[in-house]
Formats: structure tokens, C-alpha cells, sequence
């Protein structure tokens, strides 16, 4: 008899399993063409990113999503960019060549893109800068509901190793900008606003964005 | 009373922008590698007063003998004492003291124009970065110009001391760089075709050997450091065996096309940012029309001058931004020529001033806002704003590891030694390639060299970034025990 209630159970748990993973399916990005000049050679360390061969793995998002950023409007902690528009993060140009990126003076610097309502944010994809081999320093990602960021919210990413922005030690894995963005697992986090924190790269004080697309479900 | 002060006052405000230029927050830009690499050497100077010319790798001892007065005044007597300002001072006060030769140099033109070509040369982007750089270019601009002055009160007084004053400064421009006698040439040559007339000396040959004799010994003196090196006499003249092969070959890295140099004083856009001179050079341009169409024969040979200056600099491969410094002046004569050959002063002040307003955003831009960026011109394969961190990052780890060492494994490492130079000679190390044992307080491998590095570690390490360049990244590995 228990047996076969253990059965059932497991049956059932596999059967849902099944129905969610058909609802899952491969988030698709558009990707722009490669601009290094050159080949960065790999690096393989543990607390950093390892390289990886071959194409990206598919990261799995609810079907129905869609890129929820195209086009919204754009804030930043420098309203008043030297170069470029706050509004180039969402116009869809992501190819990183001059007058497609907006620059960010230096010191920690945010951007937040306001969705138009509360979402379930499925994975959020940004390109800083992919025309040179350079890492950004203290990439913090967040979302939520509220537009100061003070409660209600949930941290995507962080590679703060030395918590320098003051929002709290991150233990994510730097990373080498190429023309695949980054793209982060949000993993349905709630919230109608997506805040990106940066402090500088390895190649300047400045903080540069050429895209930033938030896929997800408008929540009901 | 007021013609004294209407005379000296618009001086006084040239000279005084100039310096402010050139001096203000003078800590602004990371060391660029070439400086890092020479006020290192500074450092061996002020602590154990030793010089010794290389001829293969480095430029004449001028920046580093001048850099000392500066350093004892500061008084800063050691290498880790020694600040970016106390090194950039030199070429800054050069620059300074450049700008106010120039309008010596300029007055055949009228007092008007030649103020325009000193305030010109004062805000000249290119002028004003490199008189904020340990290296020796502004330098040798500066005795140059000195040369030209003396040489011309010599021409014209036939006064033995001036032409003293003019072999000095030759002797100190062959002691700044061994490229030297191609400017003096270039003047030379020009003032040859364009001024047939004989100076006012009846003792020539003595004046000339005079001067010879001035040059070979302020020239040997510095070679020689001041006594203590002769093999740098030697050395001073084998530099020209390296530095051949180093301008014909094209082999060095540095080697670009012709029209680079006038290219820096032109139009171009790089990454939003947009650098031109344009109104500087179309001045420059009017001046030297001006001068052939006319019969000043001061500004037929600054055109002259000028023109050879671009052939012989442009004709080697090997090229570098700050070369562009020695253009700058001829191109502010021909501009002052220009603006003299303007119908009304009214409309020349109006020129001048758009002109100089157009140069000081350019300035502002390169000086200031980005000095160290990748698309800034005049910032060449320069050191990233990261560096900075180097000198926290190595003085916490010997504060956790007081025994430990610092481990620098990378195939180049400028500007490295400059940051650390607050760290003790036995704390610190550098490895073209990974050492058998990698093992250190602090760890800092170039990306490339990062996986043998791990591979010969030991302990447990956190790891993180840092630009040395752009396009050159570091890997900085830090004991996990020693973490906070």
C-alpha cells in the first residue's frame, strides 16, 4: 500500500516536473558582431570566471518572455552623460561601436531602467563594452519594486569581492567583456525597476553601457 | 605709468596661464610607463647619487639632474618619498619658461603677434601634456627655443656672451636627447636659405668655436655626470648606433604612417570623444601662405623651419605622440603671422581669441577630463587609473605578511616599480616568467602568465583584476588567510 502511494507521489512529482520544463524554454538574444581585434587568451582560474568553449549555454526562461526593457525609460546616479544617451541601454543597438554606447563618469556610477509595471524578471543581459578586453569592477545588479532601492530588494549579481560599493560583499565571478554580454539568471525576481551598479574598469575610471535588456512576464 | 603696465601685464597673464596649466593637480594622471621607469631612476639619483648614462634604453641625464634641486626643495631625498608632482615639475616649469622664449623669439613679428604665438604655445594641448610628463621632451623643446633666442642676440649684437649662452643651450639639448641636433639643424638649414646675410661678429670662427666648446662641455658635463661617469661621454655618442636602428627599422611597435603628426593637429573622432586644432592649424597654415607670398624673412624661416621640422620627424616609421611638441611652436609663429597679416586688430584679437578658446577645450579635454584615456591622443599606451590600487594592495599585504613578498611575475611590468616603491627592495620581486615556487604575500601575474601561476601556487588564493593598460589585464592573487 505504501508502496504504491510512494509511486503515485513520484509520479505526480515527475508529471509536474515535465509540464514545467515544457514551459521552459531557450532565452534567445540577439548578439552583435565580435569587435576585439584580437584574441584575449583564456584565463582558468577558480575565482574567476573560467573560460568556456563553445556556444553559451541556453539558459532556460518561462515561455512568454519578452524583452520588457526595449525602449523604457532610463535613469542614472549621471544624469548627464559626456557621451552618448542614457537612452542607448535600451534603444537595441548593442554593436559597441562609437555612438551606440553611453559613457558614465567615474567613481560608482548606476543606471536603472523603470520596466512600466512590477515584473517577474526571468534574466536580465548587458553589454558594457565588448571592443577591448577589459573587466568592470563591483558589477552589482538588483531588482525592485522600489525606485530608491531601499526595500524589497533582490540582488541578481555581484562581483563587490571587497563590498567597496557598500551594498554588501558579492562572491559573483568577475568577468571579461565580450560581445555576448553577460547575461544573468534572475530567476523571476519580482520588481518594476533594474538597477546596474559599476565602478570603473581596467581600463579607465568611466562606467560605459551599450545595452540592457530585462526578459521577463509583466506580473498579473 | 600705464605703458610699463599694458606692456608686462598681458605677459605676466600669458606666462601665469601657462604655469597654471602646467602645474595644477599635476597628480591627476596615472604614471605613464616611460615615467614610472625614469623616476625610478630619479629615486637612484636622490638616494645614492648615481648616474650612469644608458645609451640603448634612455634619453640624456638633463630631466634627471634638473629633477633633483626640485625633489631636495620638496624635500623629498628618497625614492619612496618622491611624488608625481615633485618629477612632473620640471618638464612643467620647462614648459613655462618655453612659452615665455617663444615670445622672445617672436618679436620680430610685433608685440601683438608675438604674444598671440606665446598665449598659442601656452594653451597648445599637446604643449600643455607633455610639460605634465617625466620625460624630456618638453626639455628639449625649451633649449631649443633658448638656443634660437641667444643665437639670434648673438646674430644680431655679435655679444660673446650670447653666443656662450647659445653653445650652452645646444650643449643642454644634446644632453637631453640624443635626437637634439635635428632641431638645431632644421633651424639652421632654414635660416641658411632664407637669411643670406652674415652676422655682425668680425670674429666668426672664434665666436663659432666659443659655442662648440660651450656645447661639448655642458654637453660632457652632464654625460659625464658631472665627472663621475666618463664612460657616458662614450656612451653619448654609442646612443646613436641604438637610436638608428630604432628610427629606420620599424620594428619597435611604434612605426605609423607619414602624415601622423600633422594627423594630431587635425579632425578625428574616437569613441564620441572628438580632438581637432583645427582653427591652430589653418592659422599655422595662413601664416606659412602669408610668409611665402611676403618678404619677412623671420617668417619665411619659421615657415622653413617648420616645414623640414614635419618632413624630418614624419620620414621614420618610429613615431610617438610627443614629438608633436616641437611642431607646436613653428605652427604658433606661422598662426602669429597670420594673425599680424589680419586687416584690423580688432579682427585678429577676435581670431586670437576664438582660436585660443577652441585650444583650451582640446586641453581641457586632454589634460584634465581624460587624461589617461585609450582614445585621448596624446595619452599613448598609457598606464589605467587601476595602478593606483597597487600601492594599497602591496602595503596591506606586507601589513598582514610583514615577511612575506610580493611577487610581480609578468612579461612587462612598467609602471609596477613606481607604485611600489614604498616597499622594501627584499619585499618585492619581478619574473619575466612564473618562478618554480609562486607562492606570496601578494601575487600579481599578467593575465597571460596567470595559469602558470596558479599552477605553481600552493595556498589558497582570492583573485581579481587589475588594468595595467587597456587591453592588459593583471591577475592579483591574494592569500585567503590574509583576507579580512
Amino acid at each position: 500500500m505504501k508502496r504504491s502511494r510512494l509511486s503515485l507521489l513520484l509520479s505526480l512529482v515527475a508529471l509536474t516536473s515535465a509540464v514545467q520544463a515544457a514551459d521552459q524554454v531557450p532565452l534567445k538574444l540577439e548578439l552583435p558582431k565580435p569587435l576585439f581585434a584580437g584574441t584575449p587568451r583564456p584565463i582558468s582560474l577558480p575565482n574567476l570566471e573560467k573560460p568556456r568553449t563553445g556556444k553559451r549555454p541556453d539558459l532556460m526562461v518561462p515561455a512568454g518572455t519578452v524583452n520588457l526593457s526595449k525602449g523604457k525609460t532610463v535613469t542614472s546616479s549621471d544624469s548627464l552623460p559626456v557621451i552618448g544617451e542614457l537612452a542607448f541601454l535600451t534603444d537595441g543597438d548593442k554593436s559597441g561601436t562609437d555612438g551606440t554606447y553611453v559613457e558614465l563618469g567615474p567613481t560608482p556610477q548606476w543606471v536603472q531602467i523603470d520596466l512600466g509595471a512590477s515584473a517577474k524578471v526571468a534574466a536580465i543581459a548587458v553589454w558594457h563594452f565588448h571592443s577591448q578586453a577589459r573587466v568592470y569592477h563591483d558589477v552589482v545588479v538588483q531588482v525592485s519594486n522600489d525606485k530608491d532601492f531601499k526595500t524589497g530588494v533582490t540582488t541578481v549579481y555581484n562581483n563587490d569581492d571587497d563590498n567597496s560599493s557598500k551594498l554588501g560583499k558579492g562572491k559573483d565571478l568577475a568577468y571579461i567583456e565580450n560581445f555576448e554580454g553577460r547575461l544573468f539568471d534572475a530567476k523571476g525576481a519580482a520588481g518594476r525597476y533594474v538597477r546596474l551598479y559599476s565602478n570603473g574598469n581596467t581600463s579607465d575610471e568611466l562606467n560605459h553601457y551599450c545595452e540592457v535588456e530585462v526578459h521577463g512576464t509583466i506580473a498579473k | 605709468m600705464f605703458a610699463p603696465l599694458s606692456r608686462w601685464l598681458p605677459i605676466a597673464f600669458v606666462a601665469l596661464a601657462a604655469l597654471w596649466l602646467r602645474t595644477h593637480d599635476l597628480a591627476r594622471r596615472p604614471m605613464h610607463a616611460d615615467e614610472a621607469n625614469q623616476a625610478v631612476k630619479l629615486g637612484e639619483l636622490l638616494e645614492h647619487g648615481r648616474y650612469a648614462f644608458d645609451p640603448r634604453d634612455h634619453h640624456g641625464p638633463t630631466l634627471y639632474f634638473f629633477a633633483l634641486p626640485v625633489a631636495w626643495l620638496r624635500g623629498e631625498t628618497t625614492l619612496a618619498a618622491l611624488t608625481e608632482t615633485t618629477v612632473r615639475l620640471v618638464p612643467a616649469v620647462a614648459g613655462t619658461l618655453g612659452v615665455l622664449l617663444l615670445l622672445a623669439l617672436a618679436a620680430p613679428l610685433g608685440r601683438g603677434p608675438a604674444l598671440a604665438a606665446a598665449a598659442l604655445m601656452a594653451v597648445a594641448p599637446a604643449s600643455v601634456y607633455y610639460s605634465r610628463y617625466f620625460i624630456q621632451e618638453t626639455l628639449l623643446v625649451t633649449f631649443t627655443l633658448a638656443l634660437l633666442v641667444c643665437g639670434r642676440r648673438w646674430w644680431v649684437t655679435g655679444r660673446t656672451a650670447w653666443v656662450v649662452a647659445a653653445g650652452a643651450c645646444a650643449g643642454l639639448m644634446q644632453a637631453t636627447k640624443a635626437s637634439a641636433p635635428l632641431f638645431a639643424a632644421a633651424a639652421l638649414v632654414a635660416l641658411l636659405l632664407v637669411h643670406r646675410a652674415r652676422p655682425v661678429t668680425p670674429r666668426l670662427a672664434r665666436d663659432l668655436t666659443l659655442a662648440f666648446t660651450a656645447a661639448v662641455l655642458v654637453a660632457a658635463l652632464f654625460y659625464s655626470s658631472f665627472g663621475t661617469h666618463l664612460s657616458g661621454i662614450r656612451d653619448a655618442v654609442a646612443t646613436y648606433t641604438h637610436a638608428s636602428g630604432r628610427a629606420t627599422t620599424g620594428a619597435s611597435g611604434h612605426e605609423k604612417p607619414f602624415w601622423y603628426y600633422l594627423s594630431l593637429f587635425g579632425w578625428h573622432r574616437a569613441g564620441g570623444l572628438l580632438w581637432q586644432q583645427l582653427a591652430f592649424s589653418l592659422l599655422a597654415l595662413a601664416g606659412a601662405i602669408v610668409a611665402l607670398a611676403s618678404r619677412q624673412k623671420f617668417l619665411r624661416w619659421a615657415a622653413l623651419a617648420t616645414f623640414l621640422l614635419v618632413v624630418a620627424l614624419s620620414l621614420p616609421p618610429y613615431k610617438t605622440p610627443w614629438h608633436a611638441v616641437h611642431l607646436v611652436p613653428g605652427f604658433a609663429l606661422l598662426a602669429a603671422g597670420a594673425l599680424a597679416a589680419l586687416p584690423s586688430r580688432g579682427l585678429a584679437l577676435a581670431v586670437a581669441g576664438g582660436a585660443l578658446a577652441l585650444q583650451l577645450t582640446q586641453t581641457n579635454l586632454a589634460v584634465f577630463l581624460r587624461p589617461a584615456d585609450a582614445r585621448n591622443p596624446f595619452a599613448y599606451v598609457h598606464s589605467s587609473p587601476d595602478v593606483r590600487k597597487l600601492r594599497e594592495l602591496a602595503e596591506a599585504a606586507l601589513a598582514r605578511q610583514p615577511a612575506g613578498i610580493i611577487r610581480v611575475i609578468s612579461e612587462e611590468y612598467w609602471p609596477i616599480p613606481w607604485y611600489l616603491r614604498t616597499v622594501p627592495a627584499a619585499s618585492v620581486g619581478y619574473w619575466p616568467a612564473p618562478p618554480a615556487a609562486c607562492d606570496g604575500a601578494l601575487v600579481i601575474a599578467s593575465a597571460t602568465q596567470a595559469v602558470a601561476v596558479r599552477a605553481g601556487l600552493r595556498g589558497d588564493y582570492h583573485e581579481s583584476y587589475l588594468g595595467l593598460r587597456p587591453g592588459f589585464l593583471c591577475v592579483v592573487f591574494t592569500p585567503v588567510s590574509a583576507l579580512p
